[in-house]
């Protein structure tokens, strides 16, 4: 036995083109997340009706790849490592769907922005976002080497990106204690922080996929938290 | 493997051949592949053993004897009113269970089951293994199968053999979810080489 591949070459077929799809969805995730985050810093409204098209594309691939999972179990009943990776490719993928739709929501976000939105409004989420795309970036990274201390690094992470959820959140409350009027404003960018936030909690939980992928059993011990936002 | 403990200072005995054969046969019962009811009634198929080993000491005890094996084996409802019908004329499910009944009518403390479902339908197969999750509260039962998916649903510990040698023997979660011997894996895997 050599281990290199399944002796059924249609399995291994099987196989490798669920890790493609996944592959795929990954980087047009990624793709949708930068785009979503450079069009609320520049204020882009033009780049929104495409963005928020292209999230099709990732919904799709989702589709797909659960057809392909439920055929594999179907058909190949997956022992060990291959039962390991179907289970983690579908968590995985339903996770890259949701950061797909939260990247989403953060780009329809932009249409009622002012174009000059100010600078000590958007310092903190810009950090967040580099952050929450870095993470993104290094949790498929980390998916494609299969490695668990990469896994376990962005796992403990997900504190700095609560941390500057919170920065974020209060800077945009301050500014709204300004003035009344920039009610509507605030709320919109509230809004994008906690779904920028939100696909943090995704990626951790990709990263714990992996890490159960790689290991066969799951991370231990409850996940690293940032300091609760104040009006929570 | 599961049920009544078995002592292992007697099985070391055993295994250094201290015991007689006749006496260790008496407590493993063994259930084969094919179903291979004697040649005889359903009711002197399983009073033979004990007739053999001399346990019953009269008509009574044996009709008991044969009662409660048949019921231990979930097939004295299908049976109790033909029981001097001959045991080849049951189907392949219910000779399969009329030879695990044969093999409780000596009270074993082991039963050693050789691919006891690779000639019996699905509805035979789940009936054989509803009485392998009865029957491991009572005795120790060993299970030879290639059917991977049946040793999953029917096993505590699982051992893997290749080519006569001993590769990994862990709990069953443990062997088909993350198995340690990368041999193990690559053959529940499905990667022959």
């Amino acid at each position: 036995m050599s281990g290199t591949g399944h002796t059924v070459k249609s399995y291994e077929e099987e196989m490798q083109s669920l890790n493609d799809n996944l592959v795929m969805m990954g980087s047009l995730t990624e793709s949708q997340m930068a785009d979503a985050m450079s069009a609320v810093i520049k204020v882009d409204k033009e780049s929104v009706d495409k963005i928020v098209k292209s999230d099709g594309k990732i919904n799709e691939l989702r589709s797909i790849i659960d057809n392909q999972i439920t055929t594999v179990l179907v058909k190949r009943a997956p022992m060990a490592v291959d039962l390991r990776i179907t289970i983690s490719t579908m968590k995985i993928s339903h996770d890259l769907e949701r950061i797909g739709d939260l990247a989403k929501s953060v780009a329809k976000k932009v249409k009622p922005l002012p174009v000059d939105l100010p600078d000590e409004l958007t310092a903190s989420l810009r950090r967040l976002g580099d952050l929450v795309q870095k993470q993104l970036k290094d949790v498929l990274d980390a998916y494609l080497n299969k490695s668990k201390e990469k896994a376990i690094e962005i796992w403990r992470k997900d504190e700095q990106v609560d941390d500057l959820t919170n920065l974020a959140m209060n800077e945009v409350a301050t500014y709204l204690q300004k003035d009344k009027k920039n009610l509507e404003m605030a709320t919109h960018l509230l809004f994008v922080t906690k779904n920028i936030e939100r696909a943090g909690d995704h990626i951790t939980n990709i990263a714990e996929s992996l890490y159960y992928l790689i290991e066969g059993e799951y991370l231990e011990g409850a996940r690293p938290k940032g300091k609760p936002v104040e009006s929570e | 493997m599961q049920g009544r403990r078995i002592n292992s200072t007697r099985w070391n005995e055993i295994n250094e051949k201290k015991v007689d054969v006749v006496t260790l046969r008496e407590k493993v019962g063994m259930v084969f592949q094919k179903p291979n009811p004697f040649p005889k009634s359903i009711y002197e198929n399983i009073a033979y053993g004990p007739t053999i080993h001399g346990v019953a000491e009269n008509k009574d005890k044996m009709d008991e004897i044969v009662e409660n094996s048949l019921k231990k084996a979930a097939l004295w409802e299908e049976v109790k009113d033909r029981l001097n019908e001959p045991g080849t004329s049951l189907s392949g499910g219910q000779q399969q269970r009329l030879c695990i009944a044969r093999a409780l009518s000596v009270s074993p403390e082991v039963i050693l089951m050789d691919e006891p479902c690779s000639a019996l339908d699905p509805i035979a197969t789940a009936k054989i293994e509803e009485l392998i999750d009865d029957l491991k509260k009572s005795y120790t039962i060993v299970i030879v199968t290639h059917s991977m998916a049946q040793a999953v649903r029917v096993s505590q510990k699982t051992g893997f053999f290749h080519l006569g040698k001993i590769i990994e023997v862990d709990s069953t979660e443990k062997i088909f979810k993350n198995p340690d011997k990368k041999m193990t894996q690559d053959y529940i895997t499905g990667r022959f080489g």
